[in-house]
């Protein structure tokens, strides 16, 4: 491990070398060779990972030890000039990958809201078409037991039963999948009747406390949703929980909210995380929270719960105050 | 103001400095601002980068364009290497290791303003792309 990280400070220290030695070379007339150089730099340090704020800080020094040598402001303005057209070339590529990193977002935004599209449909399936088919169920049974005797009337009654017990649950479940309170009435509201449902399906006592009252916009309600949704799933599923809490505030304009659990946890930092079944539920949890600009934080250890902190920045777009609060 | 056509051979890394040398100055001469100028280079580098590591040897063209009420630069990489197979898959980020920061294709794509590209397997590659002067 030592040797890994002296090797990445001599790789860094090499790195920054070159770096001055380029800039050196331009502000001395090197011209495109060294504007060339520059590029090259800059696209290694983004195979390196080297993050903005370093190289900003990098160029920063390169640029102070340069102009120190200027001999008049007529040449202090010329080097300053210079190492703004090489510090310009080598960040080229990082604007490369901005950019695309700013369709990558789009693109996820995209599918999420296909997502939705298609899950608004699998509801209406679900509430719709298989409640008419139970109904015409429900009618061709009457047919059938009223043309019995009456004893075995009752048998059909108990049928009867039964499928009431169906329809109620297909209906419970479409309005989970895409609950019709998310649009009405917000997501705070939403979340108590999904929670509510949980709670008595899987006895699980779900605490909900928030005072966050105003509406949002509709992409970060729905994100809030179905986020609180994959936690109480998985909290019911997996964690062996006896008692989740989930808790809204605001911080300035920063959304915050917080799902906790006492169940057996698992190890966060492990990379087993993002291997099983489970891992994948976070990582869609991620990446449509960071399609909003929003973070995700887990903490979990195995025997200590778990516990998912939320962070959603609300920017103008994000609140919506047409809608009435809820 | 006339900015004639202008080709450059590329077999080396040098011939990739004298394609952005005269790319950027070419994009001066049009008007261009000194930050589209970089990123005109930029789109020549990763061009000419892929003719170098994939075809050995190619050409990158440069022309002014003058539209009716506006001025651009068209760069055109063409080689006669190996070809695409799949293109949709090239332009694709994270088909290829600099795909996957962003760079490459894609990268050059998002850089500009317009972007064609033409390749069959064994009959080389042609890119064209072109940017307009804010």
């Amino acid at each position: 491990m030592k040797i890994a990280v002296r090797r990445k400070v001599r790789r860094h220290a090499d790195f920054e070398e070159e770096y001055n030695s380029a800039l050196n070379e331009y502000a001395a007339g090197g011209g495109e060779i060294a504007l060339g150089r520059a590029y090259e730099l800059g696209r290694r340090a983004l195979g390196e990972q080297k993050s903005l704020v370093e190289m900003a800080s990098l160029h920063h020094r390169a640029m102070l030890g340069l102009v120190r040598g200027a001999k008049s402001e007529k040449r202090l303005v010329e080097l300053l000039q210079a190492s703004t057209e090489f510090h310009a070339e080598c960040m080229s590529p990082y604007e490369m990958a901005h950019r695309g990193f700013q369709d990558a977002v789009k693109a996820l935004r995209q599918l999420n809201e296909t997502l939705e599209e298609e899950i608004k449909r699998i509801a209406y399936a679900v509430h719709d078409e298989a409640g008419q088919l139970l109904v015409a169920v429900h009618l061709a049974l009457a047919d059938v037991a009223s043309e019995l005797p009456v004893p075995q009337q009752a048998k059909f009654a108990r049928i009867r039963e039964l499928l009431n017990e169906v329809e109620k649950h297909l209906r419970r479940y479409s309005h989970e999948l895409r609950p019709t309170i998310l649009d009405d009435l917000g997501w705070i509201p939403a979340i108590r009747f999904l929670a509510d449902g949980i709670s008595k399906r899987a006895e699980l006592p779900i605490h909900i406390e928030s005072n966050v009252s105003e509406r949002l916009s509709g992409t970060v309600e729905t994100t809030l949703y179905r986020i609180v949704q994959e936690a109480l799933t998985n909290a019911a599923k997996h964690a062996q929980a006896s008692n989740v809490w989930i808790r809204a505030w605001k911080e300035n304009l920063v959304l915050c909210c917080s799902i906790r659990d006492n169940g057996r946890g698992f190890d966060s930092d492990g990379t087993d995380a993002t291997a099983n079944r489970k891992g994948l539920g976070l990582i869609a949890m991620r990446e449509r929270i960071s399609a909003i600009g929003g973070t995700l934080q887990i903490h979990s250890n195995p025997g200590s719960g778990t516990e998912l902190s939320l962070r959603i920045p609300l920017e103008g777009e994000h609140v919506n105050s047409n809608r009435a609060g809820g | 103001m006339s900015v004639g056509e202008i080709r450059v051979a590329i077999n080396s890394d040098q011939d990739i400095v004298s394609a952005r040398q005269k790319g950027r100055a070419m994009a001066s001469e049009l008007g261009f601002s000194s930050g589209d100028a970089t990123l005109i280079a930029t789109a020549i580098s990763e061009l000419a980068r892929n003719i170098v590591s994939y075809a050995r040897k190619g050409q990158i063209t440069l022309k002014g364009v003058h539209g009716s009420s506006r001025v651009g630069i068209v760069v055109i990489a063409s080689d006669d290497g190996p070809g695409i197979l799949d293109i949709r898959q090239a332009l694709r980020d994270g088909f290829s290791t600099s795909g996957s920061l962003g760079l490459g294709l894609p990268g050059v794509r998002r850089l500009m303003d317009e972007f064609e590209i033409d390749s069959q397997p064994g009959r080389g590659t042609i890119v064209a792309v072109k940017k307009w002067r804010q």
